[in-house]
């Protein structure tokens, strides 16, 4: 830093500097990527299963509905953080099962009774990357049965008038579903989608409970108590300060997606009468 | 009954029984803490006088826009910090940082923000005719507030309010994620997942723990729906809100 800088801010700025720049606040600025990764690819997912829950929900086939019904109403009665929490276990114990049955021999499961998994052999060990996939699917899972119903909502809302237009232009089933009938449903689920998505962003906060190092891991990390040897003590319990960061950064983050929500609505209800835009 | 003892399902929802306490201990410790606070709220959000009303808007924003999972770590290291200058010398450090005290106090702060934001809404909506019907005949600001505000608003905010409820208490399980478990203080996610680390079964104790808050939800909404009966016992069934199991803006 120029010397004329130093002495406008002070001695206390440049240690400040050289401290929030530091190897290890680098690596908790890159764990955003996985913050940023798992909402982008989790709502993906979610509005993937969103529509296949809202799709089922509405099919003529009865057990398909009752599926679509069922799978809405479980997921969004147990709490998020024990789906999230099931799903990957159940899925790393079901790939090692799977795994057991070529890899194991009958003396290997006899030798460890009682344990997971059967043989040493087929254990699958997850990295950062492969818990973080598991994730992005459970966050879809999860968030993919709130969207589902917010576009089952939708599909209803839009006015019979429309199909029954397309309808009689001698458009075939498949062409109202998607040229009208999907196209017009956006505008009315948005709000319930934008909703979906919120809550979403916020739950990308529970990652470090899958061995995940991410920004939440860092910020304890971080925080507390610091002494080295060389130089004494360099901080005491700090950790409210970092965590008071993410406080911050979540409520930016809804209101930055506040804003976007807003002029996507405004950009997809183009051309459409309504009073409230 | 030997069949009761061996079944693993019976086993397990007899293990759990006493974790799910926990969680109802927390959702019920903070609902009336949070309504109350919420109707304060509420009313500084609607207020005439420019400060409290941005004070209370940016509460409610602030704590509906971050995930209670950071606000649980946040306010237990924080008091955690005071712990040698405050609560140690005034001998209250075993109270305040024990999580049966602070979980229900950010889940309190917590379930205020969004019972707040519910009721607000319902404020909003209440029929200004009748307000002014109420000025018109010379009540006091109390007296307006108790006949037809409140009665009115209640009814608007209900149905969202029990979505409120119950999706409080689902967020009980993040409690002993980030507060410290005190010996044998276990809720339902920590005693499913010490039963998961004895024989990695996880369809069997997770589904179980998950059964517990499908039951206790379905409960909590039923209660809730009777309330609502009551609430609007003066109308036709016909001119009801549907009652339904909705997500709002959660945590």
């Amino acid at each position: 830093m120029p010397d004329w800088l130093n002495a406008l801010l002070g001695p206390g700025f440049a240690d400040a500097l050289a401290y929030i720049t530091n190897g290890k606040h680098f690596a908790w600025y890159g764990a955003f990527r996985f913050t940023i990764l798992a909402g982008i690819f989790g709502a993906a997912l979610a509005l993937v299963f969103g529509l296949m829950g809202a799709a089922a929900k509405n099919a003529r086939f009865w057990p398909l509905r009752q599926l679509g019904n069922l799978y809405t109403s479980i997921v969004r009665g147990v709490p998020d953080v024990l789906f999230f929490l099931f799903f990957p276990l159940a899925f790393e114990q079901a790939v090692e099962a799977f795994l057991a049955r070529s890899r194991c021999t009958a003396e290997a499961i006899a030798a460890n009774p009682g344990v997971w998994p059967p043989c040493p052999d087929a254990n699958w060990i997850l990295g950062t990357w492969e818990y973080l996939a598991l994730a992005c699917v459970s966050l879809g899972i999860i968030y993919g049965a709130f969207a589902a119903s917010v576009i089952h909502g939708a599909m209803r809302a839009v006015p019979q008038g429309q199909l029954e237009a397309a309808r009689a232009f001698g458009m075939s089933r498949r062409q109202v579903m998607w040229r009208i009938h999907v196209r017009q449903m956006w505008i009315y689920a948005l709000p319930g989608l934008s909703n979906v998505w919120l809550i979403l962003v916020k739950a990308t906060s529970l990652l470090s409970l899958l061995q995940i190092a991410d920004i939440v891991m860092w910020a304890d990390r971080l925080g507390t108590p610091n002494f080295l040897t060389q130089v004494g003590f360099l901080h005491g319990d700090w950790r409210w300060r970092y965590y008071f960061v993410l406080f911050v950064f979540y409520i930016l983050v809804t209101f930055a997606s506040e804003r976007g929500f807003r002029a996507l609505t405004r950009w997809a209800g183009r051309g459409m009468l309504s009073a409230d835009r | 009954m030997d069949w009761l003892t061996a079944n693993p399902v019976i086993g397990d929802i007899r293990t759990l029984a006493v974790p799910s306490l926990f969680n109802l201990y927390f959702a019920f410790a903070s609902i009336p803490v949070g309504f109350l606070l919420a109707i304060g709220f509420a009313f500084g959000k609607n207020s005439r006088i420019a400060p409290v009303r941005l004070l209370s808007a940016g509460y409610v924003y602030a704590f509906r826009g971050s995930p209670l999972f950071i606000q649980l770590f946040m306010f237990y290291t924080l008091m955690l910090s005071f712990n040698q200058s405050l609560w140690k010398p005034m001998g209250i450090d075993w109270l305040v940082l024990h999580p049966l005290f602070l979980g229900p106090i950010v889940l309190a702060l917590n379930t205020t923000a969004y019972t707040a934001e519910i009721l607000y809404g319902a404020l909003r909506t209440v029929p200004r005719g009748e307000v002014e019907a109420a000025r018109a005949y010379g009540m006091s600001r109390w007296r307006q507030f108790r006949s037809v505000v409140w009665p009115n608003m209640i009814r608007i905010a209900w149905p969202a309010y029990t979505n409120e409820i119950v999706f409080l208490f689902q967020a009980t399980a993040l409690v002993y994620f980030s507060l410290p478990v005190i010996g044998q203080q276990k809720d339902l996610m920590n005693k499913a997942g010490e039963l998961f680390e004895r024989d990695f079964n996880v369809f069997l104790h997770f589904s179980v723990a998950a059964l517990y808050f499908l039951a206790i939800s379905i409960v909590i909404f039923f209660v809730c729906s009777l309330v609502y009966e009551r609430l609007m016992r003066h109308t036709g069934a016909a001119s009801r809100a549907r009652f339904r199991f909705t997500p709002r803006f959660l945590r």
